[in-house]
């Protein structure tokens, strides 16, 4: 069986995870480790006047209580948001100072106000409930809307009237006048329901000061080893880069929420050194909620319009999104250039403005989670479209296809470009997947049993791969997003390919392998992926924003590149042909139409030992690649759910769920669907279980999985998952990326299905049974109105 | 959240007002109360112990009396740190009626917690807060009714 | 501190622990059998389930000192080296990504294989989804999970 591109090869990483041998940050113990709890405010939104340790200082096995001031006073630096982005009146964002520990204020529940360093985690635990923190409690806001309100308290001075930036993006003018001559609008009010990505690893991090050399380790549940080493150097002045190591070992599920360098990785790190101990912190699931990043959180008013033939004119967006109490890493780009710029959907449209203020609250600082922008922007999208098809009278299917862009490249209004696609071709397969013409006999049926069905759709489309550097740059990146890969031909022949890629549950050392094997004819036990450790990487990116196929794998493909042609030297010099007559096959280095050959490990001998390779060339046989893309790549698909709802109760059965997606080329479809498969869970978490919620005094209520509900086997269909690719032509493999699709396409699709089958379009996410129950009754109330 | 109610207490408006500040009654109808100490006239000190869902805490805080207007009503208004657990802020607002010989007390009460008893036990809190106010009110009827009390 | 003693993976283990040690922390800190993980707090996730007596049990709702005498199974002693059948069904399944709720899902899906083996019901789809209650993956969807217990519930009967 092939284990090349396309096949279904068996994950290489599974068997580690399935003995319980993986491991993972807790999983690890330092000598000489001591055990960090943090001291956490109780409040959303407090002044500290005083910390006072001395109770819990006093406690045997307590090593030290250490707080912001001090951390301040060794000038570790404040957390960054790393991506700037400008008001539309040409101002920078206003960033709020954040302390990895608080100096004079805490801005949400869970604000870490001292790190206690034990020798044991039972002490560390007490030892923080010991240290009496002097608050003076002060007002409140957890909405963003409430918190642009006149009169609201306010979190940072350099923020009046809590704007972190006002953006704007596409025209104003034209996009008013194109809705104001429409021959149809339809407009709508939608909320992006606050999530918290709940990866099953909690955090944890285990930092160690060697004095003898003045180094630190840090061992971090990262999707981003490199970029944590290079923003706690470079900003947090931990300690510089060659004096820091970085490693993120296996992490388990990441989602966006692994991606930002928290507070509490910048206090065990500083604490090592003070301490002169190895510090270890794992966050339990309380802290978990109360600390990682959320997600989503958007309030947005919309309007598009329709000319008299159905094709849309324009489109308005209004989005009001709450960033929380401070600026996460990459919290700007979020509902700005991952939102605004997926405003066009799959569709031909001429004028599109959107507007977005974010806004600061009293509540955990919000950043990407899976899809980061893209979920919120196909939501509103696909939403709008569903809502208008039934408001005009037309098919929904029908409407979205009279307006698919067709012909590519396309430039949309809203910068991008998109580069392939072939929407009608993924709604065919989708629509017959669903059996779409059998849907009102189902109906029908439903219906007969007392039981209200519907069927809705999302044709979704997202950005992936962010890039090239220079355009990211140019919108306000402090990085650019390029990918590294070294390709390491061993003396015997095995292959380590080392990336700056992450996986945290990915399987690239599964698909990763399967590109290296195909293109050298090697199996797949004889190549190794090594990730996770800035020691043995140089440098990369890590893994978010589904790239590490578009990205991360073209970089291998480009450093296979150099090591193919160094290979074709040595072979035409050892076999004394053309190297225009060296080909590469089955392990083995060929004279084309001769019998004439060196198997693989021969030519890594040949490398390494250096007797006889081409006069003037280097021995070994290692290569590197910095591969920088040209452009974003565009995954899309069409969704269809089809729910069944009991209107006694309010509560919605997913019946079917149908996913066809173009990813472009496709390494491994086993993964792929794996992938697929859990964006979908998400996605349908979103629709039907997830909220964060905070009360009005800013404490978190749904901070455990007895109040937060995650989706469980019980809750969710079988996927019926479907690919009709098209090849990107951005990227040597031509692939598109499929991490995030699930998340992106599916929220649309469950409540389009939903508001079909209740005949109300008035529903937000989550569509709990109550609030579907209250929905069919305003639905009758107005019937029987009407 | 918010909980109100009313009693009728078969005594004269004197008697109740002076048990509504008589820190011995009140400690005896404070659900949970273990220690209540007056500083001043208006404020006192308290520990109280509480269960609310999963978390068990014993609170240190203050009680006070506030917007006192002799003998028709007062707000009593307490606040308590109960350490990891959290927090707990609440307060009444009392009205005292006359009713021939005897008294329509009406209570609105506000209460909030914080910290961990919110994470934990948010589902809990509202009817443990309702039972903890009606509780105390309760109790002191039955206190001034010379019925059983029970704590 | 009390002194407990039960068998582990086959193995006498015997530890002098604080009252208060949960058996998943007995398991993890003290034998650094570190495959049982703790994903809440709350035991929801099932990430933390061993076997103990032959039934599982989420060891972090469990004291260590209840186990006294007990003989329990972690992920490590499922098999002993080679692989269990329900772990080779969920390689085989892709029932896994990260990898950390791996350990649970395949203690909770042995164990529910053997008492539906043993009262003689049908583990049909509805039946493991429904028995998963007390499982979560943030990672799978659950679909290839679900696979994989019904595979792995065929290759157990065969072996």
């Amino acid at each position: 069986m092939s284990e090349g591109i396309g096949a279904r090869v068996l994950r290489k990483e599974d068997k580690r995870f399935l003995i319980g041998k993986g491991r993972y940050t807790d999983d690890i113990i330092e000598q000489n480790q001591a055990y960090a709890a943090f001291v956490r405010s109780p409040h959303a939104h407090a002044a500290v006047k005083s910390i006072d340790a001395s109770a819990a200082e006093a406690m045997d096995g307590v090593i030290a209580v250490l707080n912001g001031a001090q951390l301040t006073g060794d000038g570790i630096g404040n957390i960054i948001c790393g991506w700037g982005v400008t008001s539309k009146d040409g101002s920078p964002m206003n960033m709020g100072a954040w302390s990895a520990l608080a100096t004079d204020k805490v801005r949400y529940v869970g604000d870490a106000v001292a790190i206690v360093v034990a020798d044991s985690l039972a002490t560390a635990r007490l030892a923080a409930e010991m240290v009496e923190v002097d608050y003076d409690v002060l007002p409140v806001v957890v909405n963003s809307v409430d918190g642009l309100s006149d009169g609201a308290p306010q979190l940072h001075e350099n923020a009046p009237g809590n704007l972190v930036f006002d953006w704007e993006l596409g025209n104003e003018g034209p996009t008013d006048a194109a809705l104001a001559g429409a021959a149809f609008t339809t407009e709508m009010d939608i909320v992006n329901n606050r999530l918290s990505p709940n990866a099953m690893e909690p955090r944890a991090a285990i930092a160690t000061f060697n004095e003898a050399d003045d180094h630190y380790t840090l061992y971090t549940t990262s999707q981003n080893p490199h970029v944590a080493r290079l923003v706690l150097s470079a900003f947090y002045n931990v300690a510089p880069e060659h004096k820091l190591r970085v490693i993120a070992p296996d992490v388990g599920g990441g989602f966006g929420s692994k991606i930002y360098i928290y507070p509490e990785e910048i206090a065990c790190l500083w604490a090592s050194m003070k301490t002169n101990r190895s510090v270890k912190w794992t966050s339990d699931r309380t802290e978990a909620f109360m600390t990682d990043a959320h997600g989503r959180d958007h309030v947005t008013h919309a309007k598009i319009g329709f000319d008299k033939d159905h094709k849309i004119v324009g489109l308005k967006v209004d989005t009001k999104a709450n960033l929380g109490a401070y600026m996460s890493l990459f919290s700007s780009a979020t509902p700005t250039y991952l939102y605004g710029t997926l405003l066009s959907g799959q569709y031909n449209i001429e004028n599109i403005y959107c507007n977005v203020k974010a806004v600061y609250t009293n509540t955990v600082p919000v950043d990407a989670y899976r899809g980061a922008g893209r979920p919120e922007a196909s939501y509103v999208m696909e939403r709008m479209m569903e809502t208008a098809a039934r408001e005009m009278g037309v098919d929904p299917a029908e409407l979205r296809r009279k307006n698919f862009v067709t012909e590519f490249p396309h430039q949309t209004p809203v910068i991008m470009a998109y580069d392939s696609g072939d929407f009608a071709a993924n709604q065919d397969q989708a629509m017959e997947a669903a059996d779409y013409a059998g849907f009102e006999a189902r109906r029908a049926e439903a219906a007969s049993r007392g039981k209200l069905r519907g069927i809705g759709f999302s044709n979704y489309i997202e950005a992936c791969g962010i890039a090239p550097s220079a355009a990211v740059g140019s919108l306000g990146a402090g990085v650019g997003l390029w990918e590294s890969a070294e390709v390491r031909v061993n003396p015997v022949g095995t292959i380590e390919v080392l990336t700056g890629s992450h996986s945290h549950g990915q399987g690239h050392e599964t698909t990763f392998t399967q590109i290296v094997a195909e293109r050298f004819g090697l199996p797949t036990e004889n190549i190794q992926i090594v990730h996770g450790d800035t020691d043995k990487v140089q440098f990369g990116m890590g893994t978010y924003g589904s790239r590490s196929g578009a990205v991360g794998m073209s970089a291998i493909v480009k450093a296979m590149d150099k090591v193919e042609a160094k290979v074709k030297k040595i072979g035409a010099h050892v076999l004394e042909a053309s190297e225009d007559d060296i080909i590469i096959e089955d392990g083995a280095v060929k004279v084309k139409g001769t019998d004439k050959q060196m198997l693989w490990h021969e030519v890594g001998l040949a490398a390494y030992t250096a007797h006889n390779i081409p006069e003037g060339m280097e021995p070994g046989l290692k290569e590197t690649s910095f591969y920088d893309p040209s452009n974003f790549t565009f995954p899309a698909g069409c969704y269809i759910c089809e729910v069944e709802v009991d209107p006694e109760t309010g509560t919605t059965q997913i019946v079917q769920f149908v996913a066809s997606d173009d990813f472009g080329t496709i390494i491994n479809p086993m993964i792929v669907e794996g992938q697929v498969h859990g964006g979908i869970a998400q996605g349908i978490g979103q629709a039907l279980l997830e909220g964060v919620v905070y009360d009005d005094s800013g404490q978190l209520l749904s901070a455990s999985y007895m109040d937060y509900a995650m989706p469980r086997a019980h809750d969710l269909p079988n996927y019926s998952v479907h690919h009709q690719s098209t090849t990107c032509p951005g990227n040597p493999l031509g692939m598109k990326g499929c991490g995030e699709a699930g998340a992106i396409g599916s929220p649309p699709a469950v409540i389009n299905a939903i508001t079909d089958a209740i005949g109300n379009n008035d529903l937000s996410m989550p569509a709990t049974p109550a609030k579907v129950w209250a929905a069919i009754q305003a639905a009758g109330a107005k019937q029987a109105a009407e | 959240m918010e909980m109100s109610g009313e009693y009728r207490i078969p005594a004269p408006i004197g008697d109740v007002w002076a048990a509504l500040n008589d820190v011995e009654v009140l400690r005896i109808c404070i659900p949970g109360c273990e220690e209540l100490e007056q500083v001043s006239d208006t404020e006192m000190t308290a520990k109280v112990a509480l269960k609310i869902g999963p978390v068990k805490a014993r609170f240190k805080g203050a009680v006070n009396f506030e917007n006192v207007d002799a003998p028709d009503g007062y707000s009593i208004v307490g606040e308590g740190q109960g350490g990891i657990a959290g927090f707990a802020k609440g307060g009444a607002d009392v009205q005292l009626v006359e009713d021939g010989n005897e008294t329509i007390l009406t209570y609105q009460a506000q209460a909030q917690v914080g910290g961990k008893i919110a994470q934990l036990g948010s589902r809990l809190i509202k009817s443990t807060a309702a039972k903890l106010a009606d509780k105390f009110f309760k109790n002191f009827h039955d206190e001034l009714s010379g019925a059983e009390t029970a704590v | 501190m009390t002194v407990v003693s039960m068998t582990v993976n086959g193995k006498a283990a015997r530890a002098d622990v604080p009252d208060n040690t949960l058996l998943v922390e007995y398991i993890r800190e003290h034998l650094r059998l570190t495959g049982t993980h703790v994903g809440c707090d709350t035991s929801q996730c099932g990430a933390c389930v061993v076997h103990v007596n032959g039934k599982a049990v989420k060891s972090c709702a469990a004291l260590a000192v209840a186990s006294e005498g007990a003989d329990v199974t972690t992920i490590e002693g499922l098999a002993n080296g080679e692989m269990h059948p329900m772990q080779t069904a969920f390689k085989e399944n892709h029932g896994l990504q990260c990898g950390f709720c791996t350990p649970g899902m395949v203690m909770t899906a042995t164990d529910m294989v053997a008492r539906y083996r043993e009262s003689g019901k049908t583990l049909d789809e509805a039946a493991i989804r429904s028995e998963l209650e007390g499982n979560i993956c943030r990672c799978t969807g659950y679909h290839n999970i679900v696979k994989a217990i019904a595979d792995g519930a065929s290759k157990m009967a065969s072996s």
